[in-house]
């Protein structure tokens, strides 16, 4: 019998080589675990008191209804994407004498953070409101009405994210290699 | 040239850390002085806010006007946080505290989260003319549909009027098509804004007298209505 051989695909191949060293690179080191679950607690905690998931008074409580299921499970994700993605981004700021595109990290983390956070919070809303009138008021619903959607493109920002900041780990490591072997 | 390096790392270490803290303790910090505060500061206007004083002057309740604690309700009919309330809380604090006498519950405008807004407070109180505020209530928030999709405008909150049963049609219309409550309800709007309600649902739990009130903000569960309603009926 002639054994088939299973070859790779060539993209999803690429994808591992890109993604898996990295993640494992960065996430040798305690601190990087660290900051990744602080990053990830703090929003979690915080986009658990705008979606009215979490109280503090008069009571500590958590309580998870029906209608904030899906959401809830949106946020989760993006909590963790981001918590990796800003202990990376970090890791590239303290190893790498490669400059921090400003641009692409706000576009990337800021933007999901803002866009998932401000999905559901209610206080900006009346914040809108009362700083710019009709137009808050259509930004508001605007914001309100598609939650779900703002969520998964944070998801989708974030995704790109690590996506972007992995190859700018990968390259300087080829960099730095090529370099050392001169 | 090493000091820096390590100055910088944990500058940058440090920064990150001072933001997360920073971020967490100032939107728990906001909620907490929110709920204590504002009490403090509105003591005056709270003595207008008696059980009496807010039927005479025409607030839907709903319960027993004996009853020694009264909840006070700031929403607007096209929030999804009042929805959530109206369904998952509201329910057993009516089985468990206004079936019982204990509470009675107000409920107050609030309607800012859209253009459609006023025009759904308008309806649901001409509503109150005919004793029917609550049927309505109920029936606009099962019918709840996104902010400004039109499914409050006046034209379907005449349809839903007509799913009352009871109701006299013309009286409602009349009442409705002259805005007669617009006064009424931009005192609603303005009472809120002066204890500083920076969302809906917001909620004045007091004694029926209109004294020691507490200002809870937010689609709160039930056990967090409890531990203040048991609070003021222990009387501490």
């Amino acid at each position: 019998m002639i054994e088939e051989k299973k070859t790779p695909n060539p993209s999803s191949h690429k994808l591992q080589r890109l993604f898996i060293p990295c993640f494992k690179m960065v996430f040798s080191t305690w601190t990087y675990i660290i900051f990744a679950v602080a990053t990830t607690v703090t929003f979690w905690i915080v986009s658990s008191i705008f979606d009215q998931l979490l109280f503090f008074y008069p009571i500590v409580i958590f309580y998870l209804p029906d209608d904030a299921l899906v959401g809830f499970i949106l946020v989760n994700i993006t909590a963790i994407i981001l918590g990796i993605v800003v202990s990376m981004n970090i890791y590239v700021f303290r190893h790498t004498k490669t400059k921090i595109n400003i641009a692409s990290f706000f576009s990337g983390s800021s933007l999901s953070v803002i866009s998932s956070t401000c999905a559901s919070c209610s206080s900006l809303g009346f914040f809108l409101i009362s700083t710019l009138g009709a137009a808050g008021v259509t930004a508001s619903s605007f914001v309100s009405n598609y939650q779900t959607p703002l969520r998964l493109l944070s998801i989708a920002l974030l995704i790109w994210a690590y996506y972007s900041i992995s190859s700018k780990i990968t390259k300087s490591c080829i960099m730095n290699s090529s370099n050392s072997s001169k | 040239m090493l000091i820096r390096l390590w100055y910088r790392k944990e500058l940058s270490t440090l920064f990150i850390i001072s933001i997360a803290f920073l971020t967490l303790t100032s939107v728990v910090n906001s909620r907490y002085y929110f709920n204590t505060t504002s009490a403090q500061k509105s003591d005056e206007q709270i003595k207008n806010l008696s059980l009496q004083n807010l039927i005479k002057n025409g607030s839907p309740f709903l319960g027993n006007t004996s009853a020694p604690i009264t909840i006070i309700d700031f929403s607007d009919f096209q929030c999804y946080l009042c929805n959530r309330y109206v369904k998952n809380t509201e329910p057993i604090i009516n089985q468990t505290y206004v079936q019982t006498g204990k509470v009675a519950l107000v409920f107050k405008h609030l309607p800012n989260r859209g253009f459609d807004s006023m025009g759904a407070a308008l309806a649901a109180q001409c509503m109150n003319d005919q004793e029917k505020f609550w049927q309505f209530h109920k029936l606009l928030y099962a019918n709840q549909k996104p902010i400004d999709s039109g499914w409050v405008s006046k034209e379907n909150l005449k349809k839903f009027a007509l799913q009352i049963p009871g109701l006299d049609i013309k009286q409602f219309d009349s009442c409705f098509d002259s805005e007669k409550y617009k006064n009424f309800v931009q005192k609603d709007i303005d009472l809120g804004l002066s204890f500083g309600f920076k969302e809906t649902p917001s909620f004045i739990i007091e004694n029926s007298d209109g004294s020691n009130p507490e200002f809870l903000a937010g689609a709160l569960p039930f056990p967090s209505f409890k531990a203040v309603i048991e609070k003021k009926m222990s009387g501490s």
